[in-house]
Order: structure tokens, then sequence, then C-alpha cells
């Protein structure tokens, strides 16, 4: 009779949790596209483009890069791809017909995103209005234009796979590491880099002094209390990721201001608990990017 | 002695390059980096009360929002050309795409006023409603008109 009801009782959770993830996977993936901020790099929002409809210039000391059309039209977009394919490309950086992706798409951090969230991702990206505009072919260098070369450049930098969770730590710097390396795919910015593109991974966090080869700094968001954040109070970094303001009073441009627009602000208050939880307990890293940072 | 003169000369080519930095930038730059500054200080006084985190003084708030919505009139007239970009944060967009960049000094404008006039009223909650939208004016404005900090 126990096991009966226990049965029932576990099949009745199933049920209702399968038709409950149906109705919201959408809505799920509302808030893992916020958390990811997709919307950036796939939208021209200087030229009023529409959103994801791509056309937006990234410029990298490789040449220069078009965020690509991911709306679900068939042609433009990516509306054929399977849910497969869909996990393929953030899981592992390859298109469906098996190229490599540069790693300006930052699968390097996606990688990591939990099948769940990459399915409600897509769920919530095919619900939006679609756009026929044509992706923009990249302007790349020789060598970095052979996208063949990109097998190589993965085996020296990229590891696939699947955020794992470490059980030392709290269940809530947990999920801020996720939100952090998998969605936020803030290291990628925050982080300098090698002649070839590849993440300096002693130096995560440590800030980049030349971003993407353009000149621009971006900050040291370590604990490193002389050159990061050391200093900040949790207040502080909450403000920051609420509503971009520093501690100075002064408030985020750039493509930070679009982080906090588009993303940080998004969170739950929960969430951007975490990633601050998570981002105060991370290795300090020395490395002076602006003076009295 | 030659150390002394080395050191003198030394220090009056720095002097001569400060000046010269100085004197390189336009009044306006001056004026609106003051405003910048001000407002800066005004929102270290309103974030702690919408946040909760200071007790909520009515008074205070209302002087420190209507201070921000007044300084964004005054500011609009500060940017007169592409001029007065040199040594500033002021992105080029600016001079592109100015009927938009001056929109975001009516739109901070009206969200200041707005947020002053419930904290005149002592109405803590319907400020708080209202301030988030004066620090989303200026992360929309800075994002593509204020190059970040270096």
């Amino acid at each position: 009779m126990v096991r009966f009801a226990f049965i029932a009782a576990f099949v009745a959770v199933l049920g209702s949790d399968s038709a409950f993830a149906q109705a919201d996977d959408v809505a799920r993936g509302a808030y893992v596209f916020a958390a990811a901020g997709c919307a950036g790099c796939h939208t021209d929002v200087k030229n009023n483009g529409q959103l994801l409809a791509g056309g937006r210039e990234l410029k990298t000391p490789f040449g220069s890069f078009f965020g690509p059309n991911i709306t679900a039209h068939p042609e433009a977009g990516i509306g054929k791809w399977t849910d497969a394919d869909f996990i393929r490309a953030l899981r592992h950086g390859r298109r469906p017909d098996g190229a490599h992706y540069f790693p300006v798409f930052p699968y390097t951090s996606f990688t990591k995103m939990t099948d769940r969230d990459m399915l409600d991702l897509k769920a919530y990206i095919f619900s939006l209005p679609v756009s026929a505009q044509p992706s923009k072919p990249n302007t790349l260098g020789f060598p970095f234009n052979v996208r063949f070369l990109q097998f190589g450049w993965k085996l020296l930098y990229f590891a696939p796979g699947e955020f794992r969770a470490d059980p030392a730590k709290s269940a809530e710097i947990n999920r801020g590491a996720y939100l952090t390396q998998a969605l936020g795919h803030c290291a990628e910015c925050h982080s300098p880099r090698d002649g070839f593109g590849g993440l300096r991974t002693d130096m995560l966090y440590g800030g980049d002094l030349n971003h993407a080869g353009q000149g621009t700094k971006v900050p040291n968001i370590s604990p490193h209390r002389e050159t990061g954040l050391g200093k900040w109070s949790e207040a502080d970094y909450i403000e920051l990721l609420a509503s971009g303001m520093t501690p100075e009073g002064d408030f985020v441009g750039g493509d930070m201001g679009e982080v906090v627009a588009n993303s940080t602000s998004k969170l739950t208050p929960a969430d951007r608990a975490a990633m601050i939880a998570y981002l105060r307990q991370i290795k300090p890293v020395e490395q002076r990017v602006r003076g009295g940072n | 002695m030659k150390a002394t003169i080395r050191t003198a000369l030394a220090g009056l080519v720095v002097v001569m390059i400060s000046a010269g930095a100085a004197s390189a930038q336009a009044p306006e730059v001056v004026q609106r980096q003051d405003i910048m500054k001000a407002n800066a200080a005004s929102m270290r006084v309103l974030v702690p009360m919408a946040r909760g985190d200071q007790p909520f003084n009515g008074m205070a708030a209302a002087q420190a929002a209507t201070a921000i919505a007044e300084s964004a009139q005054r500011a609009k007239a500060l940017f007169p050309s592409a001029a007065t970009a040199g040594g500033t944060r002021a992105q080029p967009a600016i001079w592109e795409r100015k009927s938009e960049f001056e929109g975001y000094f009516d739109r901070i404008s009206e969200a200041a006023r707005n947020a002053a006039r419930f904290a005149a009223a002592g109405d803590e909650a319907a400020f708080k409603g209202a301030f988030p939208a004066i620090g989303q004016t200026c992360v929309a404005c800075h994002t593509p008109f204020q190059r970040p900090a270096n």
C-alpha cells in the first residue's frame, strides 16, 4: 500500500513536472537568454536592427566578425536546426554541417550549460519573430580565415563538457559559478588572452589591458585587494550588477552597460547574490588595469 | 648641481605638459564633468535609500533627485561640437546621433523629477518604484555615448 502510494506520487510528480516544463520552457528560456546575454552580439543595436537578426560588428586582432542571424528563419537563421544541432553548437562549437565555430562565439563558456538550459533557450529563441536578413560574412585575414584550423585551436584551448558542481562549495557558490562561467561568460572579456586568442587560464577574471586588440581596458574583477575588487562590499557588487552604478556613483557604459541592461539587472536577486558569492571567493589575480580600481 | 638642474628641468617639463593638457580641455568639458561628478554624489545619496540600506529621508531624496533633473538640462548644452571630445570619455557617436543623445537628458530629467515628486510627498514606496528609471537612463545613455573608464 505504501509502495503503491509512493509510486502513484512519483508518477504524479513526473507527470506534472513534464507538463509544467512544456508550458514553462519558453519562460525559462527567456531567463537563460538574458543571463547568457545572447542579444548583445546577435543584434545590431546601433542601427536599430531586429533582435537576434545579426549584423553587429565585433572587431578582433584577427579581423572583423559579424554576429549572425540566429532568429528561427529557416534560410537566413537557425530555423532548421534540430535540438541536437543546437546542443552541438553550444556544447562543442560546431555548426550543423560539422564546421568549427570561431571562439568569438563563446561556446568555450556555453559548453558548461545544462542540456535543459540549452533547449529552453532554443525554445525561447524559436518563439521570437524571425528575420530574413542574411548573415554578413566575416572579414578575416589569412590564416585566421581557415576554419579548419579551429580544430587545432580547440585542441589547445577548449575543454568541452557540462558544468560540474564542486561538492566542497556551497550550493549558492556553485549556482554563482554556473551563472558566471556557463551563462554570463564573464571571463571571456574580463581575462587576458594570449597571442592565439586563448584565455590565460592562470589569470581568469584578472582583467584585460587590450581587449580584443582594440585598446580598450576591461577591469580586473577578481577579489585582489589592490588591483581588483577586493575592497568592494557586497552592496557595491550588488549595485553594479543590479543598476550599473560603481561605488563612486558613476554608471557603467559601453559593453558592460549592455551586460547590465540586458543581463545582470534581469536576474533574480538570489542569482545576483550567487554570482557575487562566487566572484568574491575566486583566486585574486594581481594585474593593474586601471589606477585606483 | 647638474643633478639639481636636471631635476628642475624635468619638473618644468612635467608642469608644461600638464598645463598643456589642462588648457586642451574646453570649458564645456570641465563644466559637464563637474555636473557628472555632482550627479554621482546625488546618486550616492539616493541609492542607499532606494535599496533600503539607509532610512528614507524624503527631503534629502527630493533635493538630490531635483539636482539631477536640473543639471541634465544644463548638461545638454555642454556638448556643442565634436571638437570638445578630446581628452574626455565622450564618444563621437554623440555628434553623429545628436537628437537621440539629447533625448536622454530629457528622459533623465523626467525620471528624476518623478522620483523627486514622490520623495517630497514622503511616499517612500512610490519613490522606490520610480527610482530605478534614473539609473536605467544613465546606463542606456552611457552604453553608446560614453567610453568606458580607462
